[in-house]
């Protein structure tokens, strides 16, 4: 196997003397060339790039011959898999079984795998043999083909498991010819997560307006793939840009000139609105191999009807939520809203409010409603209080996230981290509340429908264990919320604000 | 991690051929393979063209003196690495014998080795010994390659009995004919025999071919030289038989 990889490139500007290459290596090693092949390389990774956050880098070569593909990690060996028919884009499952697949699926999770870019190149595979014909060493001479926009041509030393040294004395003779060890190609993405940082002193809706700007950005790089049904994650994060606008307005209140409540709100609301249906689906589809996984007396086969079902009623609600993103009323949304968003940055009547005074009012604001809130749940509370707490404590997180460049980095991570587990508490508890009445209301409509009766006897049994779930949530609530809401937490959240 | 251990207490009956075929496939797959030659005679060492020698040799190995992973090489092919052996594997048994826990010491070695491989292939050497107490224990499928031949038959039931017997871990026993000719009437009737009379015998018979005598002179395994021939085809349905089970 591929122990490690040195990349080396000419000097800028010059092309590769495969030739010279070839007599270097052949001074220490019997060097057997493989043939040249045009290859046309596509690279693929998640539409938010999730492989190159996970330090890899994902090809998809294609030769007249063979297709393969080539994975490569910043920390180590990679791996190779040889591939028919793959067509972009495409979900992890698709790749063909194996270390790949593994490495791949893990960072990708439930979202698919993207072209990115494709560029023409010629390879050609030299093996290094020692005195016993064994191959010692791989070299790789990756050059750009003709007339195709130049990334400079690489030769690529792969170093074989318990042959170090012979890979070590081919990189010297490479070296001695003139190449230098190429930037990296692959990196972890070091930039992933960093908050930005903002003046405090800065007018409110100017922090505000550029927090709406970025929300608009990924509902606008979210569309295609949501409208193309690529993969969930599209509508999923594209919900997630409107929810936190929503919010935005919300928190932003004090700051923001009245139409964007009176007009913006209702907007969005329609947006998200609109959005829902499709979504409450997508999560039981995507949970069937986990519910099935909770049968005891049924057999998972027979959940097929169910999924069967959500799949045609998914089909029919998809069809309004793309009816509806493509209306008028969508577009005139998003150029208004672009229109909106511009006059807001420019806004020369603003309310007197400075960034870091908005941030610790809404956070104060939002933090006292939840410890409230959270106090006057009782043992006998209705779910709905739960509910009305959950949403509390999502308005705090989005507060936290909005004012993140002008609140303290550590204290905000500390608190965020404590809102957490309440919010997967409460999460639980709602989540386990729906999906017990929405299952019970597609049991009925599958009744109506003629399915037999394992299927529906399958969904009484996910009843169940989400009964059992719920009281188990229920019963972690006041643990969740006393850590919450211990006295150091709370200081730590009202005094968030100040100097970072 | 799977481990197979390719091994019988005779020897000549196709262990090693077995073992390289077998982990070629499963590495061409895409299973990131070791193949471990414990037979000091290093006859799969060879056939991949690595030298025979281990730093520290096996008492090294054996004593964690010197760490298992920089014993291991690569092969010429993808995703499949070789453990080789060296002539002190000769003495492996008296080296387990002076450890701690002397039939775990091969699995606490391979446990090593798990973040790095998928399928590990043990090519055992032809004895009963403490290596083999340590190969039953470290291994989850003990394939065994027999000649049809009523002494084969004999040393199969020897084999299945010392598997019965064996304390702690048990692994799988999956018997397959080797090297059969079925011009030989004696062969044709074992052949037909024993999955009446015996445990779990495979359905894939690898047939004595001229071909599989070949990889000691190609020094590859069968399906990378000869990959559309019949003793290819026989490998792959093993393997396919035994990836299942």
């Amino acid at each position: 196997m591929t122990a490690g990889t040195r990349t080396l490139q000419p000097a800028d500007g010059e092309g590769l003397d495969v030739d010279r290459v070839v007599a270097a290596l052949g001074r220490r090693f019997t060097v057997e060339s493989g043939s040249r092949r045009a290859v046309r390389r596509t690279h693929v990774d998640t539409f938010d790039r999730r492989l190159l956050a996970a330090g890899l880098a994902l090809e998809h070569d294609v030769t007249a011959r063979q297709e393969a593909l080539v994975l490569t990690r910043a920390d180590g060996p990679g791996a190779s898999a040889t591939a028919t028919g793959l067509r972009w884009p495409a979900f992890p499952d698709a790749l063909p079984e194996g270390v790949l697949r593994q490495t791949v699926a893990a960072p990708a999770g439930i979202r698919a795998l993207t072209a990115l870019g494709q560029e023409k190149r010629r390879l050609q595979l030299l093996e290094l043999r020692n005195a016993d014909d064994k191959v010692v060493v791989r070299v790789e001479l990756d050059e750009p083909d003709e007339g195709a926009p130049a990334r400079p041509p690489t030769v690529t030393v792969r170093e074989l498991r318990g042959y170090a040294d012979e890979a070590a004395r081919a990189v010297k003779a490479l070296v001695a010819t003139g190449l230098r060890p190429a930037p990296d190609q692959v990196a972890v993405d070091d930039d992933q997560g960093r908050t930005p940082v903002a003046d405090r002193r800065q007018p409110a809706h100017v922090l505000l307006a550029a927090a709406l700007g970025g929300f608009a950005t990924a509902m606008d790089d979210n569309l295609p793939g949501l409208l193309d049904d690529v993969d969930t994650e599209f509508l999923h994060d594209f919900r997630v840009a409107v929810r936190r606008t929503r919010a935005t307005l919300k928190i932003g209140r004090p700051a923001l000139p009245h139409p964007m409540r009176s007009e913006w709100e209702p907007a969005f609301k329609w947006l998200g609105d609109l959005t829902t249906p499709v979504r409450d689906l997508d999560v039981y589809e995507l949970e069937l191999p986990t519910m099935g996984g909770w049968l005891v007396a049924a057999d998972e086969a027979d959940l097929a009807a169910f999924a069967t079902h959500l799949r045609r009623r998914r089909t029919a609600v998809r069809r309004a939520l793309v009816r509806g993103l493509r209306s008028q009323r969508y577009r005139r949304l998003r150029a208004d809203w672009d229109l909106a968003l511009d006059r807001l940055g420019d806004e020369a009547r603003d309310s007197g409010l400075t960034a870091g005074e908005l941030a610790d009012q809404a956070i104060r604001r939002a933090a006292r409603r939840v410890v409230r809130g959270g106090r006057s749940v009782t043992a006998d509370s209705p779910a709905t209080d739960l509910h009305d707490l959950r949403k509390r404590c999502k308005e705090l997180r989005y507060a936290l996230e909005v004012f993140a460049p002008v609140v303290d980095t550590t204290m905000r991570k500390k608190v965020v981290g404590d809102l957490k587990d309440l919010q997967d508490v409460l999460g639980r508890f709602q989540d386990t509340e729906v999906q017990r009445r929405a299952l019970r209301s597609f049991a009925e409509e599958m009744m109506a429908d003629g399915t037999p009766a394992e299927a529906v006897l399958a969904m009484g049994e996910l009843i169940g264990h989400l009964d059992s779930e719920q009281d188990r949530a229920r019963a972690e609530f006041d643990t969740a919320f006393g850590t919450f809401a211990r006295p150091a937490g709370v200081q730590r959240l009202l005094h968030l604000g100040g100097h970072r | 991690m799977r481990v197979i251990a390719s091994y019988n207490i005779k020897g000549g009956v196709g262990k090693t051929t077995t073992a390289v075929n077998l982990a070629y496939l499963a590495a061409r797959e895409g299973s990131r393979t070791l193949l471990w030659d414990l037979d000091p005679q290093a006859a799969a060492t060879f056939l991949f063209r690595v030298r025979p020698r281990v730093k520290g040799g096996s008492r090294g190995l054996v004593t964690r003196r010197r760490p298992v992973e920089d014993a291991v090489k690569a092969t010429d092919f993808d995703n499949l690495d070789l453990l080789p052996a060296d002539f002190s594997y000769r003495n492996m048994d008296l080296d387990l014998d002076d450890t701690k826990r002397r039939t775990r010491r091969l699995s606490q070695l391979l446990k090593e080795l798990a973040p790095d491989y998928d399928t590990v292939f043990l090519d055992c050497p032809p004895s009963v010994s403490l290596v083999s107490e340590n190969v039953l224990w470290a291994s989850d499928t003990l394939l065994v390659p027999l000649i049809p031949a009523t002494l084969s038959l004999r040393t199969y039931d020897q084999l299945t009995r010392f598997v019965a017997d064996a304390e702690g871990n048990r692994p799988d026993v999956v018997a397959f004919f080797s090297m059969a000719d079925r011009r030989k009437r004696l062969h044709r009737d074992v052949i037909e025999a024993i999955p009446r009379d015996r445990g779990r015998v495979a359905n894939t018979v690898v047939p004595s071919l001229s071909l599989i005598e070949q990889m000691a002179e190609r020094r590859a395994p069968v399906p990378a030289f000869a990959p559309t021939s019949r003793a290819a085809r026989c490998y792959e349905q093993l393997w396919a038989e035994v990836r299942e089970r």
